[in-house]
């Protein structure tokens, strides 16, 4: 499994765009998802990632995000009410502790937890979708053109992890042969017989190092300033992507500013809706965060429409 | 006649940058916890990510506006490989990994530049195959200033000795768990107190407990070792060349 | 020394005679990169090298190295090709024409968006010719470019080579060692040794100075002819069949082949030292690595197993030391099974040289790499740490950090740190990677010494010359299956592919030979007649 990039090429829509629309788009998910409280607009940004996980084919690697989130999720909704004091609706009130006080559960840090994990389950979901539909190339190369060195340290270790790995498992190997049992031994001496294997592993990587870099040379790196390849292309898709994304940021920024998609918790619990407003910017901020799921899904159905954007 | 060419000679402007920069986000940070800040009506949560990011950006940039040549990019990427690679669960203990050990041990010896980038890039790295997630800019941002801080260690105190060095190991496996719960808190806990920062904290204690007696472990056991190989290895990037005039090699 | 444009010069001599340093020379890296003491000078097109501006000589000068698991830098294919060119500073629009040209005429299309890390060693060298080859050198130069490689994807990089000299007019410098598949393709060769040019001429020309000399340079072919007294060599298969064919013809066939069998198995009757026994692996990914497999090997064999890549052999090997554990079928070292014996430690009865030495090697000094071993076997040193050392001939590197020495040397400290625990089973994975004829045939007669003090001996190699020299018996293996096993004549001698040099040379004219000591005992009475008269005649 670890010789292989988490990302799969398989072709999609969503995967073909540029990485610079793909990680606006994904930018924009992250920080709406980090600025909004009302749990509508969290609940809005989970369902429209969501199905852009689906169009991207990636529900079976979703659920291996959901099993991390599950865990802190449990973690924000305990923590949330035992020390939150401030709701009004009290529901149970437990024994007087050193540190937090007296235990107070009410509605309101319920309702906050509540809200707060399905945060949390909107900002992991858009990292799994980032996993998903950008190739770690295409991101890195965008960096390169102003960070070329940070850029070619990056892609080689990223070259180099995977041989690593299979050097690491043949070390172990040797070393089983040699006498070492892994299985045994306290926890002080597994980590010795493990550090050795590391030490190993350096000491062959440092030789190598030294390969690497005079087969840089030989190819004049460091000769003089550099240029940059790119095979990136920019397509109509990626100027309708970037809009949307900066039309949903937008809209949303402006929200807040007047009141809408923040919710107010504590101490007592807000309408969910406090108007007209809310829902209609909740609608313009959804539709143009779904621009890729349709298209994509539009794209699927209709060759004419793919092959104009 | 003989030329070192040695290129690590780090730009004066950043030597009073860097700690000034990392004083201005911990103040930003502490500040933050008083809630009616100019600055915190976007949520703490977003300010804190904002502030990372910078940071991070703030050290790349550093270390492109540095000279750096063929062997020490492929050295960065190695070291930066095997503390990636080191991740990799091999030994049944829970969050023992000698991945912080190898990015201190690097700092260490090749400077906050090149320790800072061996953290950061292991953590990235790694995460192209485990898969990249919100912890992803928070453990490059904490490696990365274990690595720096290891370098900035050894040049306020050089004769720190394996002692001091085993304490600063341990120590960077609470900080490592402690950066990595900022996110956490700040994000999704309401308010920001300090009880409920002891919370949240209290919450990860043995994870970073495991963590830290690792890195003691590690170093008890390889810290020695390792610096040594590094600071063997260091002396073969000063290229030496002497010419001699045709033919005649003096003895 | 001078080299013309358009010249393919190969550059041969065994290891430590200064070729690699040579090829450093030319490329411009020595001094720039190494530095070191530096006398001399060297010219390029009339000019010193050391006055070229380096990106400059870049464009004029490419070099191919050794392993090209360390000369890849990115991840993409294409990204590779291109980083060179990005260092050159070329504009986008050149990067693009110059990426596709060598694409399409190295054949890279259908790798075009690989992951770098998880291409084949064929294809990695591959891509590492084409990513110099995208700066649009004159002149290359190779260092050992085939050293890591098995025989097929070796060859095919040669041909390759050959195109580029024949058909594209590059200039080619080969540093190399493995000589029998690159000899015919130059047109002048270079001896060098302990540091100097020893001889410079034309491949035949250097054939018959290195056969002069005794060094085994030469190829077999070559070296038989030599060997038998003609003055003209023949140094392809090609050739020398021709110059047999005619010397042989109407001669009857010395009494037909004859195949000589491995000594009679006084062991028949006893349990084997190792028997595997209806093996089936398969790996979690779901590859099914080995088809039931059977095999037995007793005290005193030495047995090859050849196959090409992928075809199961190191799993084969790895099932044999226990370190996988069989999916179906069973492993028995002397009559036990080792899967159902957990508390039992294989590592004592067998040893286990992986392909990297240097996966061994982590101690200060040569000795404790020894001591480590028997330690963890909770073993004494009753005087055969001494004793390997001295056979090995690393003794006097006792004290030495292991990682100073060279790749030959930290191989035989590899072999002495797993043989110290007196082993009856010594199991090898492709040991010959990467050394030369002299380190190889050191490492042969050493195993088949072991073999005859009675240790078994199995290994697993791509080298068709060694186990025809020293195996006494060879295992061909095909996409998990043993498909035949015998006698290495009854192996080798019937395949035309897997063969020797010298296999393919006498095959059809005079059957059952394989090696060249063969040759020369069978052949040679039988022509010195005619040789006789021939040295005359060309006098």
């Amino acid at each position: 499994m670890l010789d292989k990039l988490f990302y799969k090429e398989k072709g999609l829509f969503l995967q073909s765009l540029h990485p610079l629309a793909a990680l606006t788009y994904l930018g924009t998910l992250l920080v709406l998802a980090l600025a909004f409280t009302n749990p509508l607009y969290l609940l809005g940004i989970l369902l429209v990632v969501a199905l852009a996980i689906r169009a991207a084919d990636g529900l079976e690697a979703w659920e291996s995000y959901l099993k991390i989130a599950l865990f802190m999720m449990v973690l924000v909704m305990i923590i949330n009410p035992l020390v939150v004091h401030a709701g009004k609706t009290v529901i149970w009130q437990g024994p007087h502790i050193p540190v937090f006080g007296r235990l107070t559960v009410s509605l309101e840090a319920i309702c906050y937890g509540a809200a707060m994990s399905v945060r949390l389950l909107d900002i992991i979901s858009v990292f799994c979708l980032y996993n998903l539909i950008v190739h770690p190339d295409k991101a890195l190369n965008l960096f390169s053109r102003f960070a070329g060195k940070s850029v070619l340290v990056i892609s080689l270790a990223t070259r180099m992890f995977p041989a690593m790995v299979r050097e690491m498992e043949n070390i172990r190997s040797v070393q089983q042969m040699r006498g070492v049992d892994f299985r045994k031994g306290s926890a002080k001496e597994k980590v010795g017989k493990y550090s050795s294997l590391v030490n190993i592993l350096l000491l062959s990587s440092l030789e190598d190092s030294l390969e690497i870099a005079e087969s840089m040379q030989a190819r004049a790196f460091g000769s003089g300033p550099r240029t940059c390849y790119s095979r990136n292309l920019w397509r109509p898709r990626d100027t309708l992507f970037l809009s949307g994304s900066a039309c949903a940021l937008g809209a949303g920024i402006w929200g807040l500013l007047h009141g809408f998609g923040s919710y107010t918790f504590y101490p007592q619990l807000d309408y969910l809706i406090s108007g007209p407003g809310t829902v209609a910017l909740l609608l313009i901020v959804l539709f143009s965060l779904s621009i890729p799921v349709l298209i994509g899904w539009g794209c699927g159905r209709w060759h004419y429409l793919k092959s104009k954007i | 006649m003989v030329k070192a060419i040695s290129n690590d000679k780090p730009n004066p402007m950043l030597k009073i940058l860097f700690p000034l920069f990392l004083i201005i986000i911990l103040g930003l940070l502490l500040a933050g916890i008083k809630q009616e800040n100019f600055v915190a009506r976007q949520g703490w949560g977003l300010l804190s990510a904002e502030i990372m990011v910078i940071a991070l950006a703030f050290f790349y940039w550093g270390f492109e506006q540095g000279r750096a040549s063929s062997r020490e990019i492929a050295l960065i990427a190695v070291l930066a490989a095997v503390a990636a690679v080191g991740r990799v669960p091999f030994a049944a203990l829970p969050n023992v990994q000698p991945t912080t050990f190898v990015v201190i041990v690097s700092g260490f010896v090749f400077g906050p530049r090149a320790g800072f980038m061996v953290g950061s890039t292991a953590a990235l790295v790694s995460n192209f195959f485990l898969g990249q997630g919100p912890w992803t800019p928070w453990q490059m941002f904490a490696w990365g200033l274990a690595g720096a801080s290891a370098g900035v260690i050894k040049m306020i105190c050089p004769g720190i000795g394996t002692r001091g060095m085993s304490v600063f190991n341990v120590a960077w496996g609470y900080l490592f768990g402690w950066i990595m719960n900022l996110w956490f808190w700040t994000s999704f806990i309401q308010p920001l107190n300090w009880q409920s920062f002891l919370a949240s904290y209290a919450a990860s204690f043995w994870f970073d407990t495991f963590h830290a007696a690792g890195n003691a472990a590690f170093y008890l056991l390889f810290g020695v070792g390792f610096t040594k190989i590094l600071k063997r290895f260091r002396r073969k990037l000063i290229i030496r060349t002497i010419e001699d005039q045709a033919g005649s090699l003096p003895d | 020394m001078s080299i013309k444009e358009g010249e393919f010069v190969l550059v041969a001599g065994a290891s430590g005679s200064g070729k690699s340093s040579l090829a450093r020379v030319l490329s411009g890296l020595i001094p720039d990169f190494y530095g070191g003491r530096f006398g001399g000078k060297v010219y390029f097109q009339e000019k010193e090298m050391r006055a070229i501006d380096r990106r400059k000589l870049a464009r004029q000068v490419g070099m191919v190295f050794q392993d090209p698991e360390k000369q890849l830098v990115m991840n993409g294919v294409e990204a590779e090709i291109a980083f060179g060119l990005e260092n050159l500073g070329l504009p986008q629009k050149e990067m693009f024409r110059r990426v596709a040209e060598v694409i399409s005429f190295l054949g890279l299309t259908e790798l075009r968006q690989e992951f770098t890390a998880n291409l084949s060693g064929g294809q990695k060298q591959k891509l590492v010719l084409a990513a110099v080859l995208a700066m649009q050198p004159r002149v290359l130069v190779l260092d050992e470019p085939t050293s890591q490689l098995d025989p097929v994807a070796a060859e095919d990089f040669f041909n390759l080579v050959k195109r580029l000299n024949e058909e594209m007019g590059f200039t080619i410098i080969l540093i190399e060692q493995r000589l029998e598949r690159c000899f015919h393709l130059a047109d002048r060769v270079v001896i060098m040794e302990g540091g100097r040019v020893v001889q410079d001429g034309a491949p035949d020309q250097a054939a018959r100075w290195a056969a002069g000399s005794g060094l085994s340079l030469i190829p077999p072919v070559a070296r038989f002819f030599s060997v038998l007294g003609f003055a003209s060599l023949p140094v392809t298969v090609k050739e020398g069949r021709r110059q047999l064919g005619q010397l042989l013809s109407g001669r009857p066939l010395s009494g037909g082949p004859d195949l000589r069998k491995a000594p009679a198995s006084s062991s028949a009757g006893q349990t084997p030292l190792l028997e595997v026994k209806n093996l089936w692996f398969t790996y979690p990914n779901g590859r099914e690595a080995l088809q039931d497999i059977n095999l037995k090997v007793s005290a005193g064999e030495f047995v090859a197993i050849l196959g090409e890549n992928g075809s199961g052999k190191s799993t084969l090997l790895k099932n044999m030391v226990g370190l996988l554990q069989p999916g179906r079928g069973r492993v028995l070292i002397k009559g036990s099974d080792m899967s159902k014996n957990r508390g039992w430690h294989p590592g004592r009865l067998v040893a286990y040289l992986s392909q990297n030495p240097n996966d061994y090697l982590f101690q200060d000094t040569v000795e404790d790499e020894l001591l480590f071993t028997m330690k963890n076997f909770g073993m004494e040193d009753d005087g055969i740490v001494d004793g390997l050392l001295k056979e090995l001939q690393i003794g006097r590197h006792r004290r030495v950090n292991p990682r100073d020495l060279s790749s030959g040397e930290r191989q035989r400290v590899a072999l002495a740190s797993v043989l110290v625990t007196r082993p009856e089973l010594l199991v090898l994975d492709e040991p010959t990677r990467g050394l030369d004829y002299r380190l190889k045939a050191g490492l042969g007669s050493f195993l088949a010494g072991r073999a005859a003090a009675g240790a078994g001996v199995v290994l697993v190699t791509h080298d068709v010359e060694f186990a025809a020299e020293y195996a006494s018996r060879v295992v061909m293996m095909f996409a998990g299956r043993i498909v035949s096993e015998g006698t290495r004549h009854e192996t080798l001698g019937q395949s035309v592919f897997y063969s020797t040099q010298i296999g393919k040379l006498c095959r059809g004219l005079c059957d059952g030979i394989l090696t060249f000591d063969e040759a020369v005992e069978r052949i040679g009475p039988l022509l010195s007649g005619i040789t006789v008269a021939r040295a005359g005649t060309l006098k």
